[in-house]
């Protein structure tokens, strides 16, 4: 792991409306950390992911990317969205197109690959995610693993910097869930810096190098994965914990 | 049997009165095909910025301008609309009335494309156009490759009954002069004093045109669902 750091985010801030979501978050992730971000359903956390891309567009604070402020106004929001993979619960996959051009779809037209690159890419990463042959079908043939692991290679087609994971295994059924946390696992053992929105907590325990717990919009315990389940300081994440492990 | 041969005769044969329903059927096909594509753009264009405001807030005076014209031509009768167009708007140039009629059934229909169009992009999961960005396509990437296609497909019913309706709309062309299928018939009946054979003949020919139509819809819409399940 280098001490390069990948993505910063100070004092971050997002209410919709009167409701403050984000109250506050500074965080640094450096190259090659997987951050494992945890906390009860409504607390940000999805939101606080969102904001690294810019999805949700945050309303105070900011968020540095490779020494860029992505935050600040006038910025190329779409380039940076390039080098920042994501995928989300819903896998999201592109339901007129076929898994092929699922994948080969960004890289082609926003220049980076030629057709013929791009398919020799994509067929590259049907291998690696274990799904070779899938190439000419389409998302609503796949089982839920499937489309995740689809989903996966299409963000990774793009060769993000640092790939986002909003609840990747919640909306799998149980017995597909493992399949994606062994392609991310993958990931993670290949050297990919990811930040991962997620209830499962052996994947935190064993794969993520850095845990954070957030509750009512704001960083209440970031650890090492040993120091946090072992020894919880923070009360809410005592109560978080023991409620769901 | 011989009063019905007499009677077709009479109206169609004599003096080559099917020219009447000729010109009209020719008429009618070439008002509803380009009204079809006016309308169509305009209804594609009218949806994008509808929806694009009501996403973004971009785009405000176009959005004012697309309801104004929506609130207009959906609160008007057709006929009124034709009318005026020719008398009023066309008055003092001289353009073929076909052309007037085309100018204002395609206007009339894209009110209602766009408000199909719209319901169509809405029916797309956010979740899509998300994934589109997050890749680093712009919006227009998006919308092209990603939410307008899914969209196209969603509505595709709702945009052959909007083209059915339209093709028999045409038939008040005659109020302007123009000699489209119905007004065709009519100008036959006319002449002959018989009501029967060219109205029946005229009413056939659009339930024809309309299966046909109605046909290539639904051979449009197996042919984009092959991709599902």
């Amino acid at each position: 792991m280098s001490d390069k750091i990948l993505l910063e985010v100070k004092d971050l801030k997002k209410d919709f409306g009167d409701h403050q979501v984000l109250r506050g978050i500074s965080t640094k992730i450096t190259q090659g950390e997987v951050v494992a971000i945890i906390g009860p359903s409504g607390c940000g956390k999805s939101t606080f992911l969102r904001s690294l891309n810019l999805l949700e567009v945050p309303t105070g604070g900011s968020v540095v990317f490779e020494g860029n402020e992505i935050t600040a106004p006038g910025t190329d929001v779409d380039k940076v969205r390039q080098k920042i993979g994501m995928v989300f619960q819903q896998f999201n996959l592109f339901a007129n197109l076929s898994i092929k051009d699922n994948i080969t779809l960004a890289p082609v037209k926003l220049g980076l690959m030629s057709k013929e690159e791009a398919e020799k890419r994509a067929k590259e990463l049907l291998e690696r995610v274990g799904l070779p042959d899938k190439a000419e079908s389409f998302p609503a043939m796949l089982s839920g693993g499937q489309k995740q692991r689809i989903a996966i290679a299409r963000s990774l087609a793009m060769n993000p910097d640092v790939m986002l994971f909003d609840e990747p295994t919640s909306a799998l059924d149980p017995e597909m869930v493992g399949e994606v946390l062994e392609l991310m696992k993958e990931l993670a053992a290949d050297g990919m810096t990811m930040v991962v929105v997620t209830h499962e907590m052996g994947f935190a325990r064993e794969v993520a190098t850095r845990v954070i717990f957030i509750d009512e919009g704001v960083i209440c315990e970031e650890n090492t994965p040993q120091e946090f389940f072992a020894n919880p300081k923070n009360q809410r994440l005592r109560e978080f914990l023991s409620k769901v492990l | 049997m011989q009063d019905f041969i007499n009677e077709f005769t009479l109206n169609f044969i004599d003096d080559n009165r099917y020219r009447y329903i000729a010109e009209g059927f020719v008429n009618t096909l070439i008002i509803s095909f380009f009204a079809v594509l006016v309308g169509i753009a305009i209804g594609f264009l009218v949806a994008i910025i509808r929806s694009n405001h009501d996403k973004t807030g971009h785009m405000k005076v176009a959005d004012v301008i697309c309801r104004i014209y929506l609130t207009v031509m959906r609160g008007t009768p057709t006929m009124l609309q034709l009318l005026i167009i020719y008398y009023v708007i066309f008055a003092s140039v001289n353009v073929p009335k076909i052309l007037v009629a085309v100018v204002a059934f395609g206007l009339n229909s894209g009110a209602y494309v766009a408000e199909i169009v719209r319901s169509g992009i809405m029916s797309v999961d956010e979740g899509q156009s998300e994934a589109g960005r997050s890749l680093g396509l712009n919006y227009r990437q998006t919308m092209q490759f990603i939410v307008l296609p899914q969209a196209f497909k969603n509505v595709l019913p709702a945009l052959g009954n909007e083209f059915i309706v339209l093709l028999k709309e045409t038939s008040i062309s005659g109020y302007i002069g123009l000699t489209d299928l119905t007004h065709g018939g009519d100008i036959i009946r006319g002449i002959t004093f018989s009501a029967f054979m060219p109205l029946i003949v005229v009413a056939l020919i659009y339930l024809l045109l309309v299966t046909g139509l109605s046909w290539c819809v639904n051979k449009l819409e197996r042919r984009l669902r092959v991709n599902e399940r």
